[in-house]
């Protein structure tokens, strides 16, 4: 579904990712691991079209399309999403109609007719149960006033609503309390199916307990130098990254 | 503090700041307007006696006028039908319609007469002397210009406690090229009246000259106005608006401007509270493209104890566009308890763009409240790409900041057939998906 091969990108004169390699196939769930300033955010980034990143080398192939010749829109049309780390502010603009625009940008790329208002109210009722959210969304800015839980699960509600084949979550257990933590697994492991894959960023261990993933990865200075099952997620944990840039790198 | 003292800045007579070349150039238009039509006879000594605007004179600073040295010719057309457009410029909108076009009354195409305890008139057809010079006209060139000229315009007085049924709708309509239109609008309502006014310019796209509008309105203690205003004019004319409302007791005076197209606009407004009690709204927007440039100067004088005033202005420009703010308040010695806001907010589409904000506040009594803001930025990327990220269009997601950042404004229209047509015409000049958010209250 998902074949980054050799993928480099900076911002400004720095190189970030450094020819990173990573396969993900449908209905797998990947977790990256890997400690600060390793370039975990700017993958995110890069896979959703974050202008401010200049990719240098590499390909990444989503669902036999080349991604990178896609602009932010177009990904997110054809089935990409992210799950911001610092989801943002939008004063003035309702949580309903942006994602009613949302939903519509989807359904026009996919030559559907615009969602009618009251299957629209329905669904929004229908994921927003999800994560808990109901009856919160409405008439409120888009996430103004939202505590940090509540962007995060409303990061989630919006993905159940595009109902991508592929999410990208960057960071999107920091800042919750267990609470939080767990409603938003929840909301995760709920659209877990065999045709669509998720790729879990995260620092710690922890949300990997909720959201049980396939293959762990370490990534140090841009490059993938370690994957493993999920036990490897408990062992970084207990062990923390030195070992690996002992043992592996060296 | 006194209590005593006088304000020093807002009363003072400034040195006429003449300046010669310009001076001629105002001198040959008022010969050239001779030749067009019959003057008033007004406000001619004044005439002479200010200076023509240029950069010198400070209200003027920022605002090229080099526009209105041009020629004039007589109109050729002087109805609504002879020009092609719709009766109404407003779909749906049941409302009682004053129509000029090319500064003349169009009987055919207005309601007349309007209610029962409304008088109202075109000014042609009035018997009573015309009023005499005001501050504006006083301090202020093309004011005074616009006195000179000015024969004809709406005439309205609003009966105690009338309570006017459906808004009325003065529509100016400008058709053809090089034409000189001035109106003259005088409305007076009385206690306890309440009405909802309608000012709506047009052009066509070959039309140029210009448009000067004066509006002097009097609201007596406890009655209610909303005036909403709506500037949409194509192809090159000048646009000069001049208001000045004098509010009395517990009055109530919301005014709304939008701009949606002008090539050159200018609006003064002007509020004095005159009565302990008075409640004043000014709201507007403006987002000028291409080289279009919107003025916006208001001033609100508080002359008076326990009044309100709230402003709110926006602006977003795009291409090579300019804007200007000025936003004066005054609030004498007298004026204890004001409660006054004022909050501006710019942003700039291009780095071609322009906009010249100054807030001015001159506050000379002692138990008031004051607050005012203005910013200029540009539209925030972060929230464009979050946007884009879920797969929204890089212009949808434009449009739905502009209706964030002008929404306060655009909610703040009396009339709703009037705020769901600036919507329209707005999103058909900037070529966005109409938008609606009437899911929110489904």
């Amino acid at each position: 579904m998902v074949n980054i091969k050799e993928l480099k990108a900076s911002i400004g004169e720095t190189q970030i990712l450094k020819g990173l390699n990573l396969e993900i196939k449908p209905g797998e769930v990947h977790a990256i691991m890997g400690p600060n300033g390793s370039g975990k955010s700017t993958l995110a980034s890069v896979l959703a079209g974050r202008e401010d990143y200049d990719v240098t080398g590499g390909s990444v192939d989503f669902d036999s399309r080349d991604l990178l010749e896609m602009d932010a829109t177009e990904r997110a049309r054809s089935g990409l999403f992210l799950a911001f780390q610092y989801p943002v502010e939008i004063p003035g603009v309702s949580n309903i109609n942006f994602m009613r625009a949302a939903v519509n940008g989807k359904r026009e790329h996919e030559g559907l007719d615009p969602i009618k208002g009251k299957d629209f109210l329905n669904l929004v009722k229908e994921k927003a149960s999800l994560v808990e959210l109901d009856g919160r969304l409405r008439n409120r800015s888009v996430n103004e006033g939202f505590s940090g839980g509540e962007k995060k699960r409303n990061e989630i509600f919006q993905m159940a609503m595009l109902e991508p084949r592929f999410a990208v979550l960057d960071e999107t257990d920091s800042g919750l309390d267990i609470d939080a933590l767990r409603i938003v697994a929840n909301g995760v492991n709920a659209m877990r199916s065999p045709d669509r894959s998720f790729l879990v960023i995260t620092h710690y261990q922890r949300l990997l307990d909720y959201i049980v993933p396939d293959f762990v990865h370490v990534l140090v200075d841009g490059k993938i130098v370690l994957s493993g099952d999920k036990d490897l997620a408990l062992k970084l944990e207990e062990k923390g990254y030195d070992w690996i840039k002992e043992d592996v790198i060296a | 503090m006194t209590g005593t003292a006088e304000p020093i800045v807002m009363d003072l007579q400034r040195k006429p700041n003449i300046h010669p070349a310009t001076q001629a150039k105002g001198e040959a238009l008022i010969a050239a307007l001779a030749d067009l039509r019959t003057g008033t006879g007004l406000a001619t000594e004044y005439l002479k006696e200010l200076p023509v605007p240029h950069r010198r004179v400070e209200r003027w600073k920022h605002t090229p006028v080099s526009g209105f040295w041009t020629t004039y010719e007589a109109p050729r057309v002087q109805t609504i039908q002879a020009a092609g457009c719709e009766a109404c410029p407003v779909p749906g909108l049941h409302a009682y319609r004053i129509v000029f076009v090319n500064g003349m009354f169009d009987a055919e195409a207005s309601d007349l007469p309007v209610h029962s305890g409304v008088r109202c008139e075109p000014v042609s057809m009035t018997a009573s002397a015309p009023a005499e010079a005001g501050n504006l006209e006083k301090s202020d060139w093309f004011a005074a210009l616009n006195q000179a000229h000015a024969t004809e315009g709406m005439k309205l007085h609003v009966d105690k406690g009338v309570v006017l049924d459906r808004p009325l709708l003065v529509h100016h309509h400008t058709h053809g090229q090089k034409s000189a239109n001035f109106l003259r609008h005088e409305i007076q309502v009385e206690s306890n009246a309440q009405v909802q006014l309608i000012h709506w310019s047009t052009s066509n796209e070959e039309a140029s000259g210009m448009v000067n509008i004066m509006m002097q309105m009097d609201v007596a203690s406890g009655a209610i106005v909303a005036l909403d205003k709506v500037q949409d004019e194509a192809g090159q004319v000048h646009h000069l608006a001049f208001e000045q409302i004098n509010q009395a007791q517990a009055s109530q005076v919301r005014v709304h401007t939008g701009t949606i197209q002008g090539k050159w606009v200018r609006n003064d407004l002007n509020f004095r509270l005159d009565g302990e009690g008075c409640d004043a709204v000014l709201n507007g927007f403006f987002l000028p493209k291409d080289s279009e440039f919107v003025d916006n100067h208001t001033t609100v004088d508080h002359c008076a104890a326990h009044c309100t005033s709230s402003e709110q202005y926006q602006g977003i420009l795009y291409g090579s566009s300019s804007g200007v703010f000025n936003g004066k308040v005054f609030v004498r010695p007298h004026a204890q308890q004001t409660n006054a806001y004022q909050q501006n907010g710019n942003i700039l589409v291009t780095d071609k763009a322009t906009i010249n904000a100054k807030p001015e506040l001159e506050i000379y009594a002692d138990d008031v409240k004051c607050s005012h803001g203005c910013t200029i930025g540009q539209f925030d990327e972060e929230a464009l790409f979050y946007a884009r990220s879920r797969g929204i269009g890089e212009s949808e997601a434009k449009a739905m900041l502009v209706h964030a950042f002008i929404g306060d404004v655009l909610d703040g229209f009396a009339v709703q057939e009037v705020r769901m047509e600036v919507e329209h015409r707005l999103a058909t000049k900037h070529g966005w998906d109409t938008w609606n958010d009437t899911l929110e209250s489904a």
